[in-house]
C-alpha cells in the first residue's frame, strides 16, 4: 500500500474517532406516533427534541420509510380557533429542548405505505442544519402514554 | 350634628358600593360562571335554532334530536391529525368517569364535522366508534351545518389544498354542553382535562335538577 493511501485511511480513522467522541448532535426522547383511526391516512407524531451542542441547530429534514412525506407542523389557538401552520424550519436553540405534544408542534405523517397499528414501530429519520442526522424507531399507540 | 353629616356621607357611600356590586352582579356575575376546568357555564341557557343534519347512523339529526338528554357537541374533521383525536380521546376518558351515572343522565358526544364533502355518515360512523362505542358523527350540508354553527359562535375555513389535494380546516376548538331542554349550557375550551369536565358535568347536573 503506498504511503499516501496509508496516511489516508489514518486521517479517516481520526476523524470518525473524533466523530464518534463528540456525540450526536440531537437527542430525542418521548417518543410516539398516534394510531389513525380507520379510514384516516394522516398520523401524528410526537417527541421532545434535545439540541447537545452550543449552536442553534434548524431541522432541516424528517424522513421515513413508511411514510411518502413527513412534515412538521403546529397547532395554533387563536380566539377558540385552531389552525395548522408549516414549520418548514424548527429551530432547537443550544442545550435546549423542543417539545412536539398534542395541540402544538408535531410531525406529520402522511399517505403511509401500510396500515399501522398499535404496537408497530416506525424508524423516522431527522436531518439538521450541522448535516448530522438521527434516526430512530418510534412506537404506534392508541393511547398517549402517561407523562 | 356636626359630626352626623360625614356619618351621612359614608352610609351613603356604602349603600351606593352595595348597590353598585349588586347591579354588577345582576348584570355580569349571573351571565358567566367559570368553573374549575375553565367551562363557561350560561346563565340562562341559550336556546338553539332549528336545523337538519344527518347522524351517522343515516337518521335524521335535528334540533330535537338533542331534547330530553345531556349532549356534548365538538365540531371537527377526520382529516385533522392532532387536536380532533385528542380532544376525542379525551371526551372518551370523561365518558369513562361518567359511567357510575344511571343512563338518562349520561351524555352523549356528537362529532359534528365541519368537512361534510370528506366525512359521509359511513366515514364518521368507523372513525367515531374507534373512539367510544356510544359517540355519535354528525354531517350534512353546509347551509344547515351553518345555521348550528352561527348560534354556538362556531367558525370554520378551509386551508388551500396540497399537492395531493389534501386540506386542513381551521375551526373551533371549544366543546358545547347542551342541556335536556335543547339549550346551550355550558362551553369547554380546550386543553381538556378529562376528570375535572367530569366533576364539572355532575355539578352542572346537579344545578339543574335544583331548577
Amino acid at each position: 500500500m503506498p504511503n499516501r493511501l496509508k496516511f489516508l485511511w489514518l486521517i479517516l480513522l481520526l476523524l470518525t474517532g473524533v466523530a464518534y467522541a463528540q456525540g450526536p448532535s440531537v437527542s430525542a426522547s418521548h417518543v410516539w406516533i398516534r394510531e389513525a383511526p380507520p379510514g384516516v391516512d394522516t398520523l401524528a407524531a410526537y417527541l421532545t427534541l434535545t439540541n447537545h451542542t452550543g449552536e442553534t441547530l434548524t431541522l432541516s429534514n424528517v424522513s421515513s420509510t413508511d411514510f411518502n412525506s413527513v412534515t412538521v407542523h403546529r397547532t395554533l389557538q387563536n380566539n377558540g380557533m385552531d389552525s395548522m401552520v408549516a414549520v418548514p424550519h424548527l429551530s432547537i436553540p443550544a442545550h435546549q429542548s423542543v417539545k412536539l405534544a398534542p395541540g402544538g408542534y408535531h410531525l406529520m405523517l402522511m399517505q403511509p405505505i401500510k396500515p399501522l397499528y398499535d404496537g408497530d414501530l416506525v424508524m423516522l429519520t431527522f436531518t439538521f442544519s450541522d448535516h448530522s442526522s438521527l434516526s430512530i424507531m418510534a412506537p404506534v399507540r392508541r393511547d398517549a402514554p402517561q407523562s | 350634628m356636626r359630626f352626623k353629616k360625614p356619618l351621612y356621607y359614608v352610609l351613603a357611600a356604602v349603600l351606593a358600593v352595595l348597590i353598585g356590586l349588586g347591579i354588577g352582579y345582576w348584570t355580569f356575575g349571573r351571565q358567566r360562571e367559570v368553573t374549575d376546568s375553565g367551562a363557561l357555564v350560561l346563565h340562562p341557557p341559550k336556546p338553539l335554532p332549528a336545523f337538519g343534519l344527518e347522524a351517522d347512523t343515516r337518521s335524521p339529526f335535528t334540533l330535537a334530536s338533542l331534547h330530553g338528554h345531556w349532549s356534548f357537541l365538538y365540531f371537527g374533521y377526520t382529516h385533522c391529525p392532532d387536536v380532533c383525536p385528542t380532544t376525542l380521546a379525551d371526551l372518551g376518558k370523561m365518558s369513562t368517569q361518567l359511567a357510575d351515572l344511571p343512563a338518562a343522565s349520561r351524555p352523549t358526544v356528537y362529532f359534528i364535522s365541519v368537512d361534510p364533502k370528506r366525512d359521509t355518515p359511513g366515514v364518521l360512523a368507523r372513525y367515531l366508534r374507534y373512539f367510544n362505542a356510544d359517540f355519535v358523527g354528525v354531517s350534512g350540508a353546509p347551509d344547515q351545518l351553518q345555521l348550528l354553527t352561527h348560534a354556538l359562535g362556531v367558525s370554520f375555513s378551509y386551508d388551500p389544498p396540497d399537492q395531493s389535494d389534501n386540506y386542513s380546516v381551521e375551526h373551533s376548538s371549544v366543546v358545547f354542553l347542551i342541556n335536556p331542554e335543547a339549550e346551550e349550557a355550558a362551553v369547554f375550551t380546550s386543553p381538556i382535562v378529562p376528570l375535572r369536565m367530569a366533576d364539572d358535568y355532575r355539578i352542572i347536573l346537579t344545578q339543574h335538577g335544583d331548577r
